[in-house]
C-alpha cells in the first residue's frame, strides 16, 4: 500500500516532467515522492513554509498567468485558508489544485485541531468547486490524471492512513466518481443502499453484510468519491429503485456528506427515507488509533449497526 | 494639462459619481489620487498601464481609478454617472470584470500573495499593489512578503496608502503599526517613504526601476482635497450628499 499523498505526487511528477507550467507549492509538507521532485524540478516547487493564505493567494497568481497550481497542505488547514480559497480562487475563477492530506480522523491521536471532521461541509460550499474522495490508489491516479487534462478549482481529500481492502483495489474507476462496489443479494422486498466514501468506506461494507445477514435484504454499497459536483444521472441510476438510503461518514453530522446525499435525492424528486451516520462530534479530545476513535465517537459496526435495524424497522 | 491638474480634475470626477450614489469610501479613494496620477500620467514615472498590472489591495479606494481608466479610453466616461447602479459596469471595489482593473476587490491581505504569483509567473512584466495602512494588520501581508523576499520578485512594487487611519480612528493610537519602515526593511524590503501627494518626491521614488523588493510608504491624508473632511475617520464610509457641501467639495478643486 502506497500513501495517497505519494501516489498523486508520483503522478504528478510524470506530468510536471513534461509540463513546465505544473508548479507545487508545500505548506511546510514533505513527502518521499517529493523528495526527488525537488532535486529534478526545483524551479516548479515552492516552499511557502506554514502561510495557507499567502500560499492559496499565491498559486491564485499563478493560476491567473497560466500556471498549474497545486498546493499541498494538511487537510485541516483548509479551513484556515477558506477565504483565500473562496476570494483569490472561486471568485475570480482562478482554477487551482488543493491537496489535502489526512481526513477525517487520519491524523489521530493528534487531536481534533488536525482532524478535519467539517472539511466537506465548508468546501461544499464554494461555488464551481470539484471535490474529490478517494479510497484506492486507482482513484487517486485517477483524479491526478484528471487534473492533467482539465482545469478546474479542485479540493482532492487524501488519506493520510488506508484501509488495505480499499486501497489495493483493482479497478478502472468510473470517470462519473459513484461506483456500485459490492453487491449482496437478499430477497428483494426490500432494497438498501449504504453509500460513503474514503477510508471509512470500509465499515460501510462491514455494516452491508452484517445487515444482510440479519435481514435477508438486498443491500448494494456505493462509492462516492467524487462528491461536488455529484452526478445526479449517474446517482438516480443506482438507487431510483431502493428502498431506503444509509450515509456514513467520517465527518460531523451537519452540512457534509449526508447533506450532500439528501440533496441529490431531493433534486432528483425522489422520496427515500435516508439515515445519517456520522461522527457524533466534530472534536474528538481522546487518546486513540483512528479505528478506535471511530468506535467511540458513534461509527462502531455494533452501534450502526443497532442504529440501522432501528432505521430499517421504520421505515420497510 | 498638468499632473496637478489632472489630479483635481480626477478628484471632482470621482466626488461626482461618489455623491451620485452615496456609495463606497470616498475618503480613501482620495487620499490615493495623486499616486494614480504620477503612475498614469507622469511619463517620467516607469509604469506603463498598457502593459505593467496595477491591483489593489485597498480595493475600496479603487474608484479613484476610474476617472483615470475612462480619460484613458478603458470605458466610455458615461460609465462613470453609472457608478454603482443597475446596469453600470464600475462597481464599488474594482476586480477583472472592469477594463483596466484585474483580480478581485473587497478582501483585504489577499492582493499581495496573488500579485505574488503574478511576479512569479511573469518576471518580465511588473506589477505594483496598493496597500492601506490598516489593511497591514492582516496577517496574510506579512507571509507573502517573506515570500516575495526570498524570491526576490523585483517586479512586484508595493505602495501603502498611509494615509493613518482606520475606520475608528488612528493606526498609532488604536494599534501601532510604527516603525513600519523597519517592519518592512526586517522583511529584507528596500524602503521608500515620502509624500503621497508631492508629484516630484513620487516621481523621484517611481522613475527608477528597483532592482530588489521595494515598499514606498507613502505619506497621505484621507480625503485629500477635501478639506472639511481631511484626516477625520468619521467621513470612513459617509459621503456627504447635500448639494451645498458637494459644491463645496467641488469649488475647492477648481
Amino acid at each position: 500500500m502506497r500513501a495517497h499523498r505519494d501516489v498523486f505526487i508520483e503522478e504528478l511528477f510524470s506530468q510536471a516532467k513534461k509540463d513546465a507550467s505544473i508548479v507545487l507549492i508545500s505548506v511546510d509538507m514533505g513527502a518521499p515522492a517529493l523528495d526527488k521532485w525537488r532535486q529534478e524540478l526545483p524551479d516548479q516547487f515552492v516552499a511557502a513554509g506554514i502561510s495557507e493564505q499567502n500560499a492559496v493567494n499565491f498559486a491564485s497568481g499563478l493560476a491567473a498567468s497560466g500556471k498549474k497550481p497545486y498546493v499541498y497542505m494538511m487537510a485541516c488547514w483548509v479551513a484556515r485558508c477558506f477565504e483565500q480559497i473562496r476570494y483569490s480562487c472561486a471568485m475570480p475563477n482562478n482554477q487551482i489544485t488543493i491537496l489535502g492530506n489526512g481526513v477525517g480522523l487520519g491524523y489521530a491521536p493528534a487531536g481534533p485541531a488536525h482532524e478535519p471532521t467539517e472539511d466537506l461541509c465548508y468546501m461544499r460550499a464554494i461555488e464551481g468547486i470539484e471535490i474529490f474522495s478517494p479510497s484506492s490508489e486507482m482513484q487517486v491516479k485517477e483524479i491526478a490524471k484528471n487534473t492533467f487534462t482539465s482545469t478546474a478549482l479542485r479540493y482532492v481529500r487524501l488519506e493520510r492512513s488506508l484501509a488495505a481492502r480499499l486501497s489495493t483495489r483493482k479497478h478502472s474507476p468510473d470517470s462519473s466518481g459513484i461506483e456500485v462496489i459490492e453487491v449482496l443479494k437478499g430477497d428483494g422486498r426490500f432494497k438498501i443502499s449504504i453509500l460513503a466514501s474514503g477510508y471509512i468506506l470500509d465499515r460501510a461494507i462491514d455494516l452491508a453484510q452484517q445487515i444482510n445477514q440479519e435481514t435477508g435484504y438486498s443491500i448494494q454499497v456505493i462509492d462516492v468519491w467524487k462528491i461536488k459536483p455529484l452526478d445526479l444521472r449517474v446517482f438516480e441510476n443506482f438507487i431510483k429503485s431502493e428502498s431506503s438510503l444509509i450515509s456514513i461518514e467520517e465527518q460531523a453530522r451537519d452540512g457534509a456528506f449526508g447533506s450532500a446525499i439528501l440533496e441529490a435525492v431531493s433534486d432528483l424528486n425522489l422520496s427515500l427515507p435516508t439515515l445519517r451516520l456520522s461522527l457524533n462530534t466534530a472534536f474528538a479530545f481522546e487518546n486513540g488509533s483512528r479505528e478506535e476513535l471511530l468506535d467511540r465517537y458513534g461509527l462502531s459496526i455494533s452501534s450502526m449497526i443497532d442504529r440501522s435495524l432501528e432505521f430499517i424497522e421504520k421505515v420497510r | 494639462m498638468t499632473l496637478e491638474e489632472k489630479a483635481k480634475s480626477t478628484r471632482r470626477e470621482l466626488i461626482k459619481f461618489k455623491t451620485g450614489t452615496g456609495f463606497g469610501h470616498l475618503a480613501s479613494s482620495l487620499s490615493v489620487v495623486d499616486i494614480l496620477i504620477s503612475l498614469y500620467y507622469d511619463e517620467k514615472t516607469w509604469f506603463k498601464h498598457e502593459s505593467d498590472q496595477l491591483i489593489w489591495g485597498k480595493a475600496h479606494g479603487g474608484p479613484a481609478v476610474y476617472p483615470i481608466l475612462a480619460d484613458l479610453g478603458y470605458f466610455p466616461k458615461s460609465e462613470l454617472e453609472k457608478y454603482c447602479k443597475v446596469g453600470g459596469i464600475l462597481r464599488l471595489h474594482p476586480d477583472k470584470s472592469i477594463p483596466g482593473c484585474n483580480f478581485v476587490g473587497g478582501s483585504l491581505g489577499n492582493a499581495l500573495g496573488f500579485a505574488a504569483g503574478l511576479a512569479f509567473s511573469n518576471k518580465l512584466s511588473r506589477f505594483v499593489v496598493i496597500l492601506g495602512d490598516a489593511e497591514l494588520y492582516e496577517g496574510a501581508i506579512w507571509e507573502s512578503l517573506i515570500l516575495i523576499n526570498h524570491y526576490q520578485l523585483n517586479n512586484l512594487f508595493i505602495i501603502v496608502d498611509r494615509n493613518g487611519l482606520g475606520i475608528l480612528g488612528e493606526t498609532e493610537k488604536l494599534l501601532k503599526l510604527e516603525p513600519l519602515a523597519d517592519k518592512f526593511r526586517g522583511f529584507g524590503f528596500n524602503v521608500l517613504v515620502e509624500d503621497g501627494h508631492d508629484f516630484i518626491k513620487l516621481r523621484a521614488c517611481l522613475s527608477k526601476l528597483p532592482n530588489e523588493p521595494t515598499v514606498l510608504i507613502a505619506n497621505t491624508i484621507k480625503s485629500k482635497g477635501v478639506e472639511f473632511m481631511e484626516g477625520k475617520p468619521e467621513y470612513h464610509t459617509i459621503i456627504p450628499r447635500d448639494p451645498s457641501e458637494i459644491k463645496k467639495m467641488l469649488e475647492g478643486l477648481q
